[in-house]
């Protein structure tokens, strides 16, 4: 259990605002591909 | 789907060239982040989340469309500076056109879906409906599209049972986000931190 909490503070001790902001631009640029595009999936229909 | 695997090849080209030059990799700094929540909170209710797309009507959906690209295209515009952003400008540009000159949805050019598509579901599918409420695009036959070159018309390749019919401006989207996130490696270039 100690051991377990310690890792999570190790974990979240490296999971600093740098990989904060990444995933932030990540999602904003995902968000913003998705929204700009419109591709038509056809997904398990096709011949 | 397609659109995706450029944001992801982008991200793993830029990271690796920044490694092979011995440089950091910075992702792009984004201005007024809020835009885009904003722009595309609109398409999220009305074509992807599941609860709430079957409620809204194809007025209703075709307006929040428009409306999200506008928004879209206000926040590329702010962030024009970065590398890729114009081709993707460009790309949001095709599009909104295309689909503001067909009544507000994409049109999916008919002769390519039935290339694709297996003949018993084609025959389900309504000329001038929207092919489900998951879907930006209307069904039209290429005579009865305005600026048919615009509309989704090419098939992605056949890797798996998943295809993908996508248009000229998703073309330009893809290679905008993907050039923008390759192409950020150096020891300069600000973190996306700064702007938030």
């Amino acid at each position: 259990m100690k051991n377990t909490l310690s890792q999570i503070v190790l974990f979240t001790s490296k999971f600093n605002k740098t990989h904060l902001q990444f995933i932030m631009m990540l999602l904003a640029l995902t968000m913003l591909v998705l929204g700009a595009g419109a591709p038509e999936d056809i997904g398990g229909v096709g011949k | 789907m397609i659109l995706l695997v450029a944001v992801v090849a982008g991200t793993i080209a830029g990271w690796g060239i920044a490694r092979w030059k011995r440089q950091t990799w910075h992702p792009p700094s984004f201005q007024s982040l809020w835009l885009v929540f904003l722009g595309f909170l609109p398409q999220f209710i009305v074509f992807y989340l599941p609860v709430t797309r079957q409620l809204v009507t194809d007025d209703l959906a075709s307006l929040s469309l428009v409306c999200s690209q506008v928004i879209l295209m206000i926040f590329a515009w702010k962030n024009l500076h970065l590398s890729g952003m114009p081709v993707l400008i460009f790309g949001l540009g095709c599009n909104l056109v295309v689909i503001l000159v067909n009544g507000g949805f994409m049109p999916l050019v008919a002769e390519t879906a039935a290339r694709i598509v297996e003949p018993h579901v084609m025959d389900r599918l309504v000329i001038g409906a929207r092919l489900g409420k998951a879907s930006k695009d209307i069904l039209l036959p290429e005579s009865q599209i305005l600026l048919p070159w615009l509309a989704d018309r090419f098939i992605s390749p056949k890797l798996s049972s998943y295809r993908a019919v996508y248009s000229l401006g998703d073309v330009f989207v893809a290679v905008g986000a993907f050039w923008m996130l390759a192409n950020r490696h150096s020891t300069t270039a600000p973190s996306v931190g700064d702007s938030l």
